[in-house]
């Protein structure tokens, strides 16, 4: 007998506590040991309604500390070219979006996107007291706070617990093999995944007519060498909460596979992709979630990441690859939510933990700076330029790095508030101001 | 300092325990030997390990040196045409491919089977540490030999072991020293030390990551690309001013600097506390551990012998509150099944999925552990192997895609895609085997070290009631149950 397929949390409860004997299977097994348990701890759960026509928000992560200068390119500003020898993208070059602003000649896609009314950069976007470790530095990008304050759930987890406290697990999904930060919240997490063969209890082992597409077992390196830098993935560190421990966290995560596996491996395995994606790891993970998408799911916040950006020594091929990788990808993936009927309800927002300095280092490379620029994309979006263009004036640097103008937080409360209808002060702490982002 | 562990509470559930974090755990009748020693001499069998001879042999490309690596290389660069530049490189990506895939493979074998499992689960303590990737690092060379280095340093002093890693090849590629130049420095090696290798964010400023990377410009891989060099014409002979004192500093002298800071024994001995005891270090500890550390020159043995012989190690809120890395998950699994280490393809995709790729960490910071094992993609898998451990399991060929094929060997590619079904019968005595709760006692003492929660094991004791006597493939099935626990994440 094949478990039933759930919902809800609380429809899982129910079915597990009434439904009787399972026979002996793993999903049942576990079931059965954790109805009793939750029922008491869930059972006066209220089941906020998020329904699957609901705005949808995608986190694109660029791990490593993007080069936002060398990713919008101020062409006219003869500060960049003096502080970049070698590594300046010649005006000739760049894919012009204003009298100052070009994209790097790589991201031909994200230019057809701004083109289309379908991309605006944010530029000049950090926060005061710009942190330059790479791990330190995402935390407060993960958990929204202010450099000094350390906080222990991310800002997309305290979305969640606002927003969708006792909501299906499926609430927010994260395409990798860590779940990130911003996602740490009393309840729930969402869910994380990696491959949706997989993504179910299997019953006598690995079955042998189940289709198992493992990733190539060399993943990202087989780019080879240079292109990873020494940061690939930068998730954030999760911690456990107060009074809870190590086996708390480990009953929560299992009955929250157990609840949202058979439902995505339904709609992974059902729904089809309409566009043409190019190949590469990032490609991948945004096919899965147009998929999901699709599939209906009633999932308000995806996460997927894209790591190599850690450019300190010779730059320009690796970063220029990373680029193209990155404005291919989410063009391939505007394309075919578009095709799919689904791109009205999506918004991406692109972050890096940190730019990078202004002047280039002696390895053709950049070491870590501050203020960067970052990509809001979508259908329903104000496209063109926000945010104020920031000075590259060595008089008007800070420790040789570039001073943010808008606070990376009032793209946060403008995404919550604007986007996704919900207040951004309990989820951010106090009112940021919001840009004029969202048509 | 510490109060020992009083004599009467060294039993085996304790004896365990140490092997559990000590090493990788064990049988029965390994955890039953250990509790034979007595305390002291199962501490000093794991922490003076080098009065066990170990005569594990390196792996077999890393013999034949310049013919492996400079050779290769050499050939590439010279070849006139393109395409035969081309295909040459080709072969030598495939080439450390494998190696990579090899040295993953040899040193799991060793940690698992090796006389010096302490030893080893030292060794990954600081591979986690001085976190390295191959995604960047491409040679399998320069890997090997900081594996060596970490292992012939890793109960020394730390000092010693942090200028041998900071001197180290694969570090000079990883953090790029070696390309480093007096000019310009490069601060990705200066910054990361400070952040984490030695003293964590807030304990030094931004100024001093300045500074400090002129002390260690020079420092370079030598042109045959097999070993370090210094390159003094790269070397910035100039003062540099670090935590406010000034100097013509070398680098090593910047590092001795930097060790001599107090909160370096305290950085330092609170990170062992959590890979080895727990994730919260309680501050007492912790000041009272690395002021001993810093008084006796940061002696690693010294500071770990302590730890396993104190009191604080086998506190009841450490038992079994850790969640097992993939590499503790597999190996102590394949102990206490007393079976072999699946085969290469199968334990390295198994590693792969489960988040802990060694020689390929996410990136300079290592993995997190703890939680951060944990996701809801993990636990399926893991819940998914454990069948795969126990059940047997056969991985059809199109699942192994590009250059995971290349990990098999095509002669015996089939044997090599499969694990048998481990042998259960002989894990338990007819005593063990003649009642349901003699078998859930044998089988919660052997997989578990300690007990389910009362609800797990209830709905086992219901699977098992009506099943008289138990065969072996009830057997199968209630270990592969236990094994799809919470429970059996922790150690």
């Amino acid at each position: 007998m094949q478990p039933p397929l759930l919902t809800t949390r609380r429809d899982f409860l129910r079915t597990t506590l009434l439904g009787g004997a399972l026979s002996w299977t793993v999903p049942s097994f576990v079931a059965n040991t954790f109805g009793a348990l939750h029922a008491q701890a869930d059972g006066a759960l209220t089941q906020v309604a998020t329904g699957k026509d609901g705005p949808i928000l995608i986190l694109l992560q660029l791990a490593g500390g993007n080069d936002g200068l060398n990713t919008v390119i101020p062409y006219t500003n003869d500060y960049y070219y003096q502080a970049r020898p070698t590594l300046g993208v010649k005006p000739d070059q760049v894919l012009k979006l204003s009298d100052t602003l070009g994209l790097n000649p790589a991201m031909v896609g994200f230019k057809s996107l701004f083109d289309a009314g379908r991309l605006s950069v944010v530029s000049g976007v950090g926060y005061p007291n710009p942190n330059r470790s790479h791990f330190r530095s995402t935390e407060i990008w993960q958990t929204a706070s202010d450099e000094e304050k350390y906080l222990t759930d991310g800002w997309i987890g305290r979305y969640f617990d606002n927003a969708c406290a006792g909501c299906d697990p499926t609430v927010g999904i994260t395409i990798g093999d860590r779940l990130p930060q911003s996602f740490s919240s009393h309840n729930p997490t969402g869910v994380c995944l990696q491959n949706p063969a997989s993504y179910r209890f299997m019953g006598a082992g690995l079955n042998d007519d189940e289709e198992l597409a493992y990733r190539s077992m060399f993943g990202g390196a087989a780019d080879g060498g240079q292109s990873g830098g020494s940061v690939s993935m930068l998730s954030g560190t999760i911690t456990l909460h107060n009074g809870q421990n190590a086996l708390d966290f480990l009953e929560r995560t299992s009955m929250d596979a157990q609840v949202s596996s058979d439902k995505i491996r339904d709609i992974a395995g059902k729904v089809k992709n309409i566009a043409t994606y190019p190949g590469g790891g990032l490609a991948n993970n945004l096919k899965l979630v147009a998929r999901l998408i699709a599939g209906g799911l009633p999932t308000r916040v995806f996460y997927v990441s894209q790591g190599g950006y850690d450019t300190h020594t010779n730059q320009r091929g690796s970063h220029d690859t990373r680029l193209k990788e990155l404005a291919e990808s989410v063009k391939a993936f505007t394309d075919d939510l578009t095709a799919m009927g689904q791109f009205d309800r999506v918004t991406m927002m692109t972050f890096s933990e940190f730019g990078r300095r202004v002047l280039e280092n002696g390895s053709h490379g950049t070491d870590h700076g501050a203020a960067a620029p970052m990509f809001i994309i979508g259908s329903q979006i104000k496209s063109g330029l926000l945010g104020a263009e920031p000075s590259l004036a060595p008089t008007d640097l800070e420790d040789g790095d570039i001073k943010f103008n808008t606070d990376f937080r009032s793209v946060y409360a403008t995404l919550l508030q604007d986007w996704l209808k919900t207040p951004s002060v309990p989820i951010l702490g106090r009112q940021f101001d919001t840009l004029q982002m969202i048509a | 300092m510490f109060a020992t562990l009083p004599a009467a509470q060294w039993n085996e559930a304790t004896a365990a325990h140490l092997l559990n974090r000590a090493g990788f755990g064990g049988s029965p009748t390994d955890i039953a030997n250990l509790h034979q020693m007595g305390l002291d001499r199962a501490v000093s069998w794991l922490v003076d390990y080098e009065k066990t001879p170990d005569d594990t042999p390196a792996p077999d490309w890393t013999q034949n040196i310049p013919e492996n690596f400079y050779t290769s290389r050499q050939a590439i660069l010279k070849a006139a045409d393109p395409d035969t530049r081309r295909e040459l490189d080709r072969q030598n990506r495939a080439l450390e491919n494998k190696q990579i895939a090899d040295l993953r493979y040899w040193w799991m074998r060793r940690m698992a089977l090796g006389p010096r499992p302490f030893q080893e689960k030292m060794t990954l303590f600081w591979h986690g540490h001085f976190a390295t990737s191959f995604e960047k690092v491409r040679s399998p060379y320069f890997l090997w030999l900081q594996n060596e280095t970490m292992r012939q340093n890793a109960t020394g002093s730390f000092p010693q072991l942090l200028t041998a890693i900071a001197e180290d090849p694969a570090m000079l590629d990883y953090l790029d020293g070696e390309r480093s130049n007096k000019n310009k420095p490069n601060e990705n090696f200066a910054r990361e030390v400070l952040e984490l290798f030695t003293l964590g964010e807030g304990h030094y400023t931004e100024q001093d990551i300045q500074q400090s990377a002129k002390a260690y410009t020079g420092w370079g891989i030598a042109p045959d690309r097999l070993h370090y060099q210094y390159h003094p014409n790269n070397h910035d002979p100039g003062p540099k001013t670090v935590f406010g004192q000034t100097g013509n500093f070398t680098g090593e002298e910047v590092l001795q600097l930097i060790c001599r800071q107090p909160q370096c024994a305290a950085f330092i001995t609170a990170k062992i506390w959590r890979f080895f005891v727990q994730d919260e270090p309680p501050a007492p500890i912790v000041a009272a551990l690395a002021a001993d550390f810093a008084g006796h020159g940061m002696d690693l043995k010294r500071l770990m012998r302590t730890i396993f012989q104190s009191q604080e190690f086998y506190a009841p809120d450490v038992v079994r509150s850790q969640i097992k890395s993939p590499v503790q998950w597999l190996i102590s699994a394949t102990h206490q099944l007393e079976a072999p280490m699946p085969t290469e393809p199968m334990t390295l995709v198994m590693l792969l999925q489960l988040g802990q790729e060694l020689f390929q960490p996410p990136n300079v910071k290592g993995w997190d552990g703890g939680v951060g094992w944990i996701t809801t993609n993990s636990l399926l898998d893991r819940y998914n192997f454990a069948a795969a451990l126990v059940e047997g399991q056969r991985v059809p060929l199109p699942a192994l895609q590009g250059q995971m094929r290349s990990v098999a060997n095509t002669l015996e590619e089939d044997a090599l895609l499969q694990i048998a079904p481990a042998a259960v019968t002989t894990l338990f005595t007819p005593d063990d085997l003649s009642t349901p709760d003699n078998f859930l006692d044998a089988m919660q003492a052997r997989f578990l070290n300690g007990t389910l929660n009362p609800l797990r094991l209830a709905s086992l004791q219901d699977f098992l009631k009506t099943r008289s006597p138990i065969e072996e493939t009830d057997i199968r099935k209630s270990i592969r149950l236990l094994m799809s626990t919470p429970e059996y994440q922790l150690t």
